[in-house]
């Protein structure tokens, strides 16, 4: 059971939470890709072993969706790594 | 029973769903409302109604089922500017109030939240879980009230009467 | 007979209560304080299992949770399977039995598989019954395996707790090194709860003679013990073994008998700021010819059976050790009265500290027991030096064996903290806490008293940010060991893991097929998944693995640590959630009428229990069904459509954020209107449907399919905080707010009429899709012109605690016009007549709105919608589409949903699927939908259903629609 710090009411457990999956790019224009860009966009799911960043909704709580950096091979809740864009 | 605690489901309670800015709330109906919580996940009370802090933006009025139309007249939903939300949601909870010595030992069993005195007090309120379903919880005299959507009402009831047996 | 082999006085039991106890149905007694297992040795009983694949006869061979031997099955009221007789406490009444011997302990028809040993050795089982399957010899084997039944009825009182817990720490084991930790962190004023699996605090102090400032040990545990009890912050658990330790610091305690008396077992999850593992050590076993003899015992659990429970385990005993901790053992054996023969040290040089506790007493230094001997009991051992050569019998009845010990740290490593081997303790200590994590005591490998009082203060201290507090002093006999992994000249089967029947040989084995990894040593020989996880042999198995490859301990490393520590009842994982709590559930207010009115009530969606149908006296689901949905097509029926989720949105974007949402235009409608709609996700799958009404120019209110709603609510939440966070938006489930009673049928404008209300009820003033606040029966109602069945529909919705007023007054308004209730039974058929989709049915993650021949609903006006890309694409590739269409079964006859569709009806691939099929009232006959390949094309034709057994039934494609296609009955 994992502790998932939500912004408004501080760290709850993870019982309280949907999960939202990874953080995506944003969603681009669908005027403005080909297929084959927007295919990708739509599949390709970041998974890394490492840290990741992912969206979760505290839906029995504040009803915040809110995103972590939680690191895929330990769940420790870490910082947004380096390179993390 | 060999917890020492009794439990009531409360009638329904005036609720208003209240959404947007604190200012934009207060100069809406702020004359209707105790003063806004600073603190998340917490509560403030004045002439008998409670203003509970529970979401970003977001607030939940509660007072006795008699004082729900003079609450609807004065906060006007429909009129309200769009920069604001306010709904009418008294049917949506039922409250079960659990008081009594072991009080505390029935909400460890169906909530996941610390709610030791020193991280739960009095003017906290909050959704959490109960028994696995969103509850709103909060402390009262002799105990706790805990707050689940309507339809949940009989499965309160049956998990709180398994627990404290 | 009785308690023969009890000492005269000593132990901490209550000698003037008697407990009368069964074991393998022979009556004994023993007395209060006992467990099952000093009790049967307070009797004589020295036979107490055969062992798991050999069927040898074994004995009790530890003293607590490590026992590896003596497993049994508790009858009676408490029954449970599989309990160490270690951890079993007496009780008045007790039956046990012994798992693992058909027909008795004595004569054992498996104890043939010794004879047969030879031949089933390691992955025996993986080579010999493969052909053709495994589950052909499963059975048959796991019943010959015979651990304990699973208990077939519920206990016979009381009941599981589940519960969350919360502290600043978290000390596991209250031995020396805990209770010194609680007390430290407690008095420094955290939140402290302390949990040790025993049923008194005290850990290795209960079983031995030491002194803590100049007093008996036990006194200062007793005086420990009071002050934490006096403390308001600190929660102190006996009998409570902390076995799972999960991430973020999340621990699973269960308690075996908390005070509160209705309760069998109650579990904790704790959420810790900090963990303190006092857990103590625990003794391995020495590896040699016949180690599993019945009278082969740790040294730690003959101290332990002496003088905790005042119980003599043999009357000649040797002693067979690699390290000074049994000196002590030994010299406790003497104080009791028991003959010690000889010590056995497989160390060429014994400490003088060690030889000063066992004066008068041989010590063979540099030797080892090579082969214990007796047939169903030791009768003694024979000892050689090291290296081999002549070997000199002893006799005795008791081998006390120490191989050193292990810290305990299970839940250390179960917390991913990692571990070194340290040369000098001879086993793996904890090293890079990955959690808030701190080890203390023993656990720690501080293995004298002492060292134990002094980390268990210290690692609190430092939790605490206090300084260390003054230890008393605690003297005790230093430790010292020389790692013997396995006797290498011994004879005979010599096991690695008694529970499991590994020997020395099957490791060797193992390596010499290949599994040279220690986690592939473990799965192949299965060493180390017992019950009891290897708690005793795990070390040597590594050990003898490196020995074998000529390595270090450090390269074979351990395998992994899994909770749980020790069994736990199912029960206690569960806790409440049995019975009608298992799954949660939700009722509208009608639920008692409807009980009243005998419906047969289930669950249809998102937890809800709704009624399916209203069987009148001698009816079936099926004629019930009928009548009600004619009732429905042929005068008027009223269903609570209360579950439906509904949700109010309010704002100046709502328009566009609905349009972006629904595949269709939302922000064209005008106040009091509304629109049926689609909702994709962004990969083109129909998520939901439902309608769409606009209250005015910033209120909207959403319906969503009753499953959905709470998933609806977090996409729309979703969407607006993750993708447009600026809109003027806000989202207010209301699902609870509004119950609702649909009137539905030719009839109910004329029940809505009786009823009374405010609302013009002509059609052209309320027209079909359109929303009125107003009056209905006097209460205050939203009106809603939607229908799901076909006909001419209100929707009427009050607040819950209007809705049994609404419900008896639509009753009794309806009588006159013949007016039923209607569960989702006769529901399902009438939207199936017309053709409605329903999630689920004719909705799966494969077809779009085109396929449902709902192309109207793709908006091409909008640029985009959620979705909209993707079905694009889906349409632009090439293959055939599968679409919705109705069946009419030729002959009549009803097919099951689900039912496969193949060209002509061949053994070919399928070409669709037939999604619904129900009785219509208004066809009298049965009529069905079907996914099928170009069925839009195809109307007129013969398709084929092909059923399980090869039957075909013909079926006539239409289009979905069987009733009113022109839709002109629920626009009236």
């Amino acid at each position: 059971m994992m502790q998932i710090p939500c912004p408004f009411c501080g760290p709850r457990n993870e019982s309280e939470f949907f999960y939202g999956g990874p953080v995506r790019p944003s969603r681009p224009d669908p005027a403005a890709v080909n297929d084959e860009d927007w295919t990708a966009w739509l599949t390709q799911v970041p998974n890394p072993l490492g840290p990741v960043q992912e969206h979760w909704w505290h839906a029995r709580g504040c009803g915040t969706w809110l995103t972590i950096w939680r690191d895929t091979r330990t769940h420790d809740v870490v910082e947004a790594p380096d390179d993390a864009g | 029973m060999p917890y020492d605690v009794t439990f009531t489901r409360l009638e329904t309670q005036a609720l208003f769903d209240l959404k947007g800015r604190r200012e934009a709330v207060q100069e809406w109906a702020g004359e209707a409302l105790p003063a806004c919580p600073d603190q998340p996940n917490s509560k403030t009370e004045a002439g008998g109604a409670t203003l509970m802090f529970i979401g970003p933006d977001h607030w939940l009025l509660r007072a006795d089922l008699a004082r729900e139309a003079a609450l609807e007249a004065t906060l006007r939903p429909a009129e309200a500017p769009p920069e604001m939300s306010i709904v009418r949601v008294s049917d949506t909870l039922a409250f079960f109030r659990v008081i009594g010595p072991e009080a505390s030992e029935i909400l460890a069993i169906a909530c996941p939240m610390d709610l030791h005195e020193s991280r739960f007090g009095p003017d906290t309120a909050s959704f959490t879980e109960a028994f696995g379903i969103k509850a709103l919880v909060t402390r009262c005299e002799g105990g706790f009230e805990v707050g689940v959507e309507q339809s949940f009402g009989p499965m309160m009831l049956d998990c709180l009467t398994r627990a404290s047996c | 007979m009785t308690q023969v082999d009890r000492l005269a006085t000593g132990g901490r039991i209550d000698r003037s209560q008697t407990l009368n106890f069964t074991f393998n149905g022979k009556g004994y007694t023993g007395f209060e304080g006992d467990t099952l297992a000093s009790a049967l040795l307070a009797n004589g009983v020295r036979l107490t299992a055969r062992s798991f694949k050999y069927h040898r006869p074994r004995g009790i061979v530890g003293a607590g949770v490590e026992e590896p031997s003596t497993l049994v099955e508790l009858m009676g009221a408490n029954a449970s399977g599989n309990c160490p007789a270690t951890t079993v406490r007496l009780s008045e009444g007790l039956v046990a039995k012994s798992v693992n011997c058909w027909p008795s302990l004595a004569f054992d028809i498996g104890a043939l598989n010794q004879l047969a040993s030879r031949f089933i050795p390691a992955g025996f089982y993986y080579k010999t019954f493969k052909w053709p399957n495994w589950h052909v010899y499963e059975g048959p084997i796991r019943k010959a395996a015979g651990l304990a039944a699973a208990p077939s009825e519920p206990p016979a009182k009381g009941h599981f707790e589940s519960r969350f817990g919360h502290c600043d720490v978290l000390v596991a084991g209250a031995g020396p090194a805990g209770l010194m930790a609680a007390l430290t962190a407690a008095r420094a004023g955290l939140r402290v709860m302390i949990a040790d699996e025993g049923t008194e605090a005290g850990g290795s102090l209960l079983s031995r003679k030491l002194t803590i400032g100049g007093a008996p040990a036990l006194d200062w545990v007793a005086q420990t013990v009071a002050e934490l009890a006096a403390l308001p912050n600190v929660t102190h658990l006996q009998n409570a073994t902390v076995w799972g330790y999960r991430e973020h610091n999340y621990l699973m305690v269960t308690e075996r008998a908390p005070t509160n008396p209705s309760l069998l077992e109650r579990t904790w999850r704790v959420r810790a700021g900090h963990v303190i593992t006092a857990t103590g050590a625990i003794e391995r076993g020495l590896v040699f010819g016949n180690n599993d003899r019945p009278g082969v015992m740790l040294a730690s659990a003959v101290q332990t059976y002496v003088k905790r429970y005042g119980v003599a385990p043999g009357k000649r005993a040797v002693i067979f050790t690699n390290n000074s901790s049994a000196y002590a053992v030994a010299a406790d054996l003497v104080a009791a009265g028991v003959k010690v023969v000889a010590i056995v040290d497989s160390r060429e040089t014994v400490p003088e500290d060690a030889r000063a506790q066992v004066p008068g007493i041989e010590v063979m230094a540099g030797k080892v027991v090579t082969e214990a001997r007796g047939a169903r009991h030791l009768r003694g051992v024979a000892v050689t030096a090291k290296t081999g050569g002549a070997a000199r019998i002893l006799s005795c009845d008791l081998l006390a064996v120490s191989g050193g010990w292990n810290p305990t740290v299970h839940l250390w490593s179960q917390s991913r903290s990692s571990l070194r081997y340290d040369a000098a303790l001879a086993t793996f200590l904890p090293d890079i806490p990955a959690q808030a994590i701190s080890a203390a005591g023993a656990a720690t490998g501080d293995l004298t008293l002492n060292d134990a009082l002094r980390s268990g203060a210290e690692a609190a201290a430092h939790v605490a940010g206090c300084d260390t507090p003054d230890i008393p002093e605690a003297p005790d006999l230093p430790y010292a060991v020389d790692p013997l992994w396995r006797v290498e000249t011994s004879t005979g089967k010599a096991f690695l893991d008694l529970q499991n029947d590994v020997t020395v040989d099957d490791v060797h084995l193992a390596l010499r097929e290949g599994y040279s990894n220690v986690e592939h040593v473990k799965r192949y020989t299965t060493g180390g998944m017992g019950i009891d996880q290897g708690k005793t042999g795990n070390l040597n198995i590594i050990g003898t693995v490196a020995l074998a490859q000529g390595i270090g301990m450090d390269q074979v490393g351990t395998t992994t640590f899994r909770a749980p520590y020790t069994p736990v009842s199912f029960g206690a994982i569960g806790g409440l959630r049995e019975d009608t709590v298992a799954l949660p559930y939700r009722h509208t207010p009608i639920t008692e009428w409807n009980l009243a009115q005998g419906a047969v009530m289930y669950e249809s969606g998102a937890r809800w229990r709704r009624p399916g149908y209203f069987p009148r006296a001698g009816e079936g689901l099926q004629e019930a069904t009928n009548r009600e949905c004619r009732a429905v097509r042929e005068r008027v029926g009223v269903y609570d459509g209360s579950p439906l989720g509904t949700v109010e949105l309010k704002g100046r974007d709502v328009g566009r954020f609905l349009d972006y949402l629904y595949t269709n235009v939302m922000s064209s409608l005008k106040p009091g209107r509304g629109r049926y709609g689609l909702m994709l996700s962004d990969d083109g799958l129909i998520m939901d449907d439902g309608v769409c009404f606009r209250l005015d120019a910033h209120r909207w209110i959403i319906s969503t399919s009753t499953g959905h709603a709470d998933a609806i609510n977090g996409h729309l939440e979703e969407m607006l905080q993750t993708r447009f966070p600026d809109w003027n938006v806000f989202i207010t489930p209301v699902t609870s707010q509004w119950n609702n009673a649909t009137i539905c049928g030719p009839k109910a404008r004329e029940v809505m009429a009786a009823l009374g209300t405010d609302i013009d009820l002509a059609p052209e003033a309320f027209p079909f899709m359109s929303v009125r606040d107003g009056v209905v029966a006097g209460l205050p109602a939203r009106v809603v012109r939607v229908s799901f069945t076909g006909e001419l529909s209100f929707e009427v919705n009050v607040a819950p605690r209007h809705m049994r007023a609404l419900w008896a007054k639509v009753m009794e308004a309806g009588q006159p016009f013949g007016i039923l209730p209607v569960g989702s039974e006769a529901s399902h058929v009438l939207r199936v007549e017309k053709g409605f989709l329903s999630l689920g049915h004719e909705v799966d993650g494969t077809v779009d709105a085109h396929d449902l021949g709902m192309g109207w609903v793709m908006s091409k006006k909008k640029a985009d919608h959620l979705g909209k890309r993707a079905v694009q694409i889906r349409r632009d590739g090439t293959g055939p589409r599968r679409e919705l269409v109705g069946v009419i079964p030729e002959p009549d006859c009803q097919i099951p949903e689900g039912a496969p569709l193949t060209p002509g009806g061949g053994r070919e691939e399928t070409e669709g699927f037939v999604t619904a099929c129900v009785w219509s009232v208004v066809q009298d006959r049965w009529v069905g939908l079907a996914l099928l390949e170009n069925g839009h094309a195809r109307h007129g034709d013969t398709a084929h259903v092909r059923l399980k057994g090869g039957e075909v039934i013909p079926v006539r494609v239409t289009p979905p629609c069987h009733y009113d296609p022109d839709g002109a009955k629920l626009r009236s």
